[in-house]
């Protein structure tokens, strides 16, 4: 029988890692834009903070590999 | 890495002051300090020059633009301003503003005068053209114009949109002259109609404040022109329209006798003149006595010599300049001069993104400009790509040459590609997995794994791990480094207990998942429990915390791996769909764009990420900033010429 449990595991720790990134993303995005706005000065800054988040979902890619290649 | 930065003290008599001033701007080297807060409270010898900028300097100043801006300008005759300029130097500044306002006395009012005319005239010129145009164009409705004495004609013109405005403009004439007018329309151009009205003389007050009131443009032919039949009329405007640009092409000839006799002069005196009410602004920061005069700045020490050598020729003994001792603490106050080879230069502008290091701190750049191209080269990976960014990024330089921020970035991204085309040998992929699909290329084989990002991921992400276990580790030593600088010893003894902590930590993961001797779990756990307390003496117990924080940051360079891997798969991706297309072009048109998507991808995520493990998981373990940038006082666009 198929083991089903290996793949899922894996595609909820790499889809709540991005899910988390996207949600800080957004908020940091929008709070990013207006600053932009009122100082455009800020975009490189900005740009580096908007990427901060991505750590989740680069460590939830990497749980997720784990999972399925040292548990299959 | 950072210029070393001394102190000075420029001292002389007061009468050389603005000379003094004058050399030091032109030599563009000192950052200038504010004396008055080195003046001791009470001391009545020292005390802060209170000058206020002279009035009479901004006026010449507004008198000579104006002229200048009047005379044609004349290509810049380098050989004679440099002549009057060194004449012009030898003078008082009293003696400047002389000759400054006997230039003036004598072109101040021709020039006007002249200027005002040529205005004029190209007035009348551009309101000939205009009735010109509209002549021509209502001629052919001449003939149906009613011939009749006490009629007035006016024309107006109206935009083609709001067309329907005639209509209310021929039902409110109907009112005001009880049916006595014509109305006649000519289309004038793509935009505008042009109307004339005809209309009983004794309406013309009602007709004219009505078309006033209605916001239609009138155009209202000169007295001369009334009555007269449009052939004449036309006959007038030509003859008129000679005499005048006659007249305007004498004037241009007097201005450009004007501009050839004074033109270098005036532009000399106005650049000389600029310079010195530059000047004047920073005389509050000097300090006096009764006769001499204190100034006192930051300058690189590789510049000392050359300024020290500039003052001694115009001055000889009469002005020195001392080299103040100053204590390692107050060196903080020393202005961050970024001055690293050609090659770490375009790296500097990435240090522009966060606030510039102190004076006694590490300068990052260097390390950035050796790890960033590696980190890119990790992640892009493919020779093709590497190859295509690098003609990308030269293409770009040569073609916004002006950009001086794209042409930082390019300079990154040529100095980026190359590692990624060396990796992209090790990982051998062109164009994802199409070079070993050809046979042209294959992963190589080093330290017993072959290097297939697609299937290496283990040994992919231990590597990056393990880059990031080394790169947090340099960053934790620097910091060491820094805080030896500023001896605090308590921070010292953190980043070392950080380091160990670490270790140990690493080491007990390894023996536990067999990756390491079993042996060395125990002196890992020794390292822990030795460590931890070194911690907490330095940073408290909350830098106990910092501990879990380093660890994700190490784990944060999984990303190495992770977005090269993506980039892999998105290759293979474009490859395999290609390939599945029975059609051969439709296949390599898919694969192309999909490639493109890619390479527009790899160059911008590979680049931030990379700048983010420096600035974020680097940088915080040993970076504070909060430093003054070097601003040395100097004309702003000579500076670079200036410093070399």
């Amino acid at each position: 029988m198929v083991d089903f449990g290996i793949p899922i595991g894996a595609g909820i720790a790499f889809g709540l890692g991005a899910l988390g990134t996207g949600i800080a993303q957004s908020k940091i995005g929008a709070a990013g834009a207006g600053t932009i706005a009122e100082r455009p000065e800020t975009f490189g800054l900005m740009i580096i903070l908007v990427a901060i988040p991505e750590t989740l979902v680069i460590l939830g890619f990497v749980v997720s590999t784990m999972i399925m290649i040292m548990l299959v | 890495m950072l210029q070393k930065m001394k102190k000075i003290q420029v001292m002389g008599p007061k009468n050389d002051l603005q000379s003094v001033v004058d050399v030091l701007y032109h030599t563009g080297t000192v950052q200038l300090e504010d004396v008055s807060k080195t003046i001791l409270p009470g001391d009545t010898i020292l005390r802060k020059m209170d000058f206020t900028k002279a009035g009479d300097l901004t006026t010449i100043l507004l008198k000579l633009g104006g002229i200048f801006l009047s005379l044609p300008k004349v290509p810049d005759d380098l050989l004679k301003q440099a002549h009057i300029t060194e004449d012009l130097q030898k003078k008082s500044q009293g003696e400047i503003i002389a000759r400054a306002n006997e230039v003036v006395a004598v072109l101040e009012s021709t020039t006007k005068d002249l200027a005002e005319r040529k205005s004029n005239l190209e007035f009348t010129l551009n309101a000939l053209d205009r009735y010109e145009k509209i002549i021509k164009k209502i001629q052919p409705l001449e003939s149906q114009l009613p011939v009749l004495k006490g009629f007035e004609i006016t024309v107006v013109l109206i935009q083609r949109e709001f067309r329907e405005v005639l209509e209310l403009v021929r039902n409110a004439l109907i009112d005001i002259t009880r049916n006595q007018f014509e109305l006649l329309s000519a289309d004038m151009d793509e935009a505008t109609i042009a109307t004339v009205i005809i209309f009983n003389k004794k309406y013309s007050e009602q007709v004219h404040s009505f078309i006033f009131s209605q916001n239609v443009n009138e155009i209202r032919m000169p007295q001369e022109y009334l009555g007269k039949p449009f052939i004449e009329i036309l006959q007038m405007i030509t003859e008129k329209k000679e005499k005048t640009i006659d007249e305007k092409t004498a004037i241009d000839h007097k201005l450009t006798e004007l501009s050839a006799e004074w033109y270098q002069e005036l532009a000399v005196l106005k650049k000389v003149l600029e310079d010195r009410n530059e000047e004047a602004g920073v005389f509050n920061k000097f300090g006096q006595t009764e006769y001499t005069f204190l100034i006192e700045g930051w300058i690189p020490k590789k510049y000392l010599d050359r300024t020290k050598e500039a003052l001694s020729n115009t001055f000889g003994k009469r002005v020195i300049v001392l080299d103040l001792k100053v204590s390692p603490e107050k060196m903080d106050d020393a202005p961050t001069f970024y001055d690293n080879p050609d090659i770490v230069k375009p790296f500097e502008f990435l240090m522009q993104l966060i606030s510039p290091a102190k004076y006694r701190e590490v300068d990052p750049s260097p390390i950035l400009a050796l790890f960033f191209p590696i980190f890119f080269g990790l992640m892009v990976g493919d020779i093709a790509y590497g190859a295509i960014i690098l003609v990308f990024a030269l293409i770009m330089k040569k073609k916004f040459k002006t950009e001086i921020w794209l042409q930082h970035l390019m300079n990154i991204l040529v100095i980026s590609s190359i590692p990624a085309i060396f990796f992209g040998f090790l990982f051998g992929e062109f164009f994802g997995n199409l070079g070993e699909m050809m046979g042209w290329i294959h992963p190589m084989t080093f330290l017993g794994v072959t290097w297939n990002r697609a299937e290496a991921i283990i040994p992919m992400l231990i590597l990056a791990i393990a880059i990031g276990v080394f790169h947090v580790f340099l960053g934790l030593s620097i910091g060491i480094i820094n805080a030896h600088t500023r001896k605090s010893t308590k921070h010292m003894i953190e980043k070392a207990g950080m380091i160990i902590v670490i270790t140990g930590l690493l080491l007990v993961i390894g023996a536990s998942a067999k990756m390491v001797p079993e042996i060395l779990l125990l002196p890992g756990v020794v390292m822990v429990v030795i460590a931890l307390p070194m911690i907490i003496y330095g940073g408290g117990f909350f830098g106990a915390f910092e501990i879990i924080s380093t660890m994700g940051n190490i784990l944060s360079y999984a990303r190495l791996m992770a977005i090269g891997m993506a980039s892999v798969v998105l290759a293979l991706v474009a490859n395999k769909l290609g390939g599945m297309m029975e059609v051969a072009i439709v296949g390599f048109l898919i694969a192309a764009m999909l490639h493109i998507l890619n390479i527009a991808l790899a160059m911008f995520s590979p680049f931030l990420h990379s700048l983010r493990l420096h600035l974020v998981e680097f940088n915080s373990k040993f970076y504070e900033g909060g430093g003054k940038m070097y601003q040395p006082f100097r004309r702003d666009n000579e500076g670079d010429k200036s410093m070399k």
